[in-house]
């Protein structure tokens, strides 16, 4: 899955990161984007940081990613009697 | 009406006067597993006009994993001397011989990381186990992993080793278009995929716009931007003009990400890769260089190439190149469900046959309803 979360850097010590991810801490590693500073908002993809944005950005995208995120938590459409259970989750599945 | 529900339907506008001004069906394709997901999510067809149809190519990284691939993984982890890490959905694609979640119930050792970062500290956590990295994905996800193997140099790590699967997708959009006489595949365009599109940037696609005259629109995820870079594509189309729009400049510049671009190249050089559906492309893998020879662990372990053998009957190879919709495939929804799925397509969170699973079409009983292509275009 090819898809790069907005978070906030919150501490950076060489290219080891934190983000914060809506209050959840992640670690992230900013060796391709050797520019960031604390405060950026970073697309971040399987544990890198792969481009700087604006806060508008990563709210839209954000938004984009919440709505994909509640549709794995959805019912199933009615009658549907063999439950799709591959739940989509933001983190730890294939990038 | 809120303002973006006001430019939803002004953009909407757009898309269906430019589509009202063709006398023909567009085909227009996707490849990136996250526009797939988020199409369906917010039933993009059902606003579409009739004769606009979005297809989905081989974008889900998971999907276009070949066969032997997946069982070279399986093989690896079966050894009892390796731990095997690897991103999570890869766990249950299907090889010849079970998946690496069965390998793992018979006492493999197959962990599931976040990062490829991880799969390095494991081995230096353990350096009695072999610790090989499975790495899928496209250019978003390769310089990781391009990271990694760094990091083992750096590190002098001598018990860790990558198992490299990524591909770019350039040469796949190409293939594509090379064989679209024979195939019979027709496209109007490109939605390019917006995160791959961050690594590599706008000009990438330059040459596929000039050498088939075709229409490339970069596009992020949101239903307001995907619609956006349709009514792009509606309107290069109408008006018979083939050219590179960026409809996603907040993520993507036009040369993409320069410093993962330059650690991609120091660590992998373009070469052949199979892919599922497609078979052979030439320049479409990333070989691990022979400057990092010890930590490719094709090389290590003397990893043989295998005759690839797909499912029978399954058709993800035919769904990845966009010449059967899911419901063309026998077994799609009888004995491939999203809880025991036979091909990728249906593992895969954005499997296009997952995604068609729980948001396509349903017929009176709520079953997915089966209608083919051939149908779907007319």
């Amino acid at each position: 899955m090819c898809l790069a979360i907005p978070a906030k850097l919150i501490e950076l010590k060489g290219d080891q990161g934190v983000v914060d991810l809506h209050s959840t801490r992640l670690p992230v590693n900013t060796l391709l984007i050797p520019e960031a500073k604390i405060g950026d908002w970073l697309l971040v993809h399987a544990g890198f940081a792969i481009q700087r944005i604006d806060s508008r950005a990563a709210a839209q995208t954000w938004a984009a990613l919440r709505d994909l995120a509640e549709a794995a938590e959805e019912s199933p459409p009615a009658g549907a009697k063999d439950r799709p259970d591959a739940a989509p989750r933001v983190t730890g599945e294939t990038p | 009406m809120t303002r973006d529900e006001k430019e939803t339907a002004s953009i909407l506008h757009r898309l269906r006067s430019s589509a009202a001004a063709c006398p023909r069906t567009l085909a227009f394709m996707e490849v990136c597993g996250t526009h797939t997901m988020s199409a369906f999510r917010c039933g993009l067809a059902s606003v579409l006009p009739k004769n606009v149809r979005l297809i989905s190519g081989p974008g889900c990284p998971v999907c276009v994993t070949a066969q032997g691939e997946i069982d070279r993984m399986i093989e690896l982890a079966r050894r009892p001397e390796v731990t095997l890490c690897t991103y999570g959905d890869m766990v249950r694609v299907p090889g010849r011989r079970g998946s690496l979640e069965a390998a793992r119930r018979e006492g493999a050792r197959v962990q599931i990381v976040y990062s490829s970062l991880d799969a390095v500290a494991r081995a230096r956590a353990e350096p009695a186990r072999r610790v090989v990295f499975a790495a899928v994905g496209f250019e978003t996800t390769a310089p990781a992993t391009a990271a990694a193997l760094l990091a083992a140099r750096r590190l002098d790590l001598a018990n860790f080793t990558v198992l490299a699967s990524h591909k770019r997708i350039i040469p796949a959009m190409r293939a594509l278009l090379q064989g679209a006489p024979r195939s019979g595949l027709g496209l109007d365009g490109f939605l390019c995929p917006g995160h791959v599109s961050v690594i590599i940037g706008q000009q990438a696609y330059e040459p596929l716009v000039r050498e088939f005259n075709v229409a490339c629109v970069i596009g992020g995820f949101e239903p307001v931007q995907i619609l956006r870079a349709l009514a792009d594509l509606v309107d290069l189309a109408r008006d018979h003009r083939a050219a590179l729009i960026n409809q996603y400049p907040e993520a993507v510049t036009p040369e993409g990400n320069q410093a993962a671009r330059k650690l991609l190249d120091t660590v992998f050089q373009a070469g052949p890769a199979r892919w599922r559906g497609l078979g052979e492309i030439a320049q479409s893998g990333m070989i691990i260089r022979e400057s990092f020879a010890r930590f490719d662990a094709r090389r290590v372990f003397q990893l043989s190439e295998q005759a690839e053998r797909e499912p029978a009957s399954c058709l993800c190879g035919k769904v990845i190149s966009g010449l059967a919709l899911p419901p063309d495939c026998k077994l799609f929804g009888r004995g491939c469900t999203p809880i025991s799925p036979i091909g990728p397509c249906m593992v895969s969170s954005e499997g296009t046959c997952a995604a068609w699973f729980k948001y396509g079409p349903r017929d009176a009983g709520g079953a997915p309803e089966r209608h083919t292509l051939q149908e779907a275009s007319a």
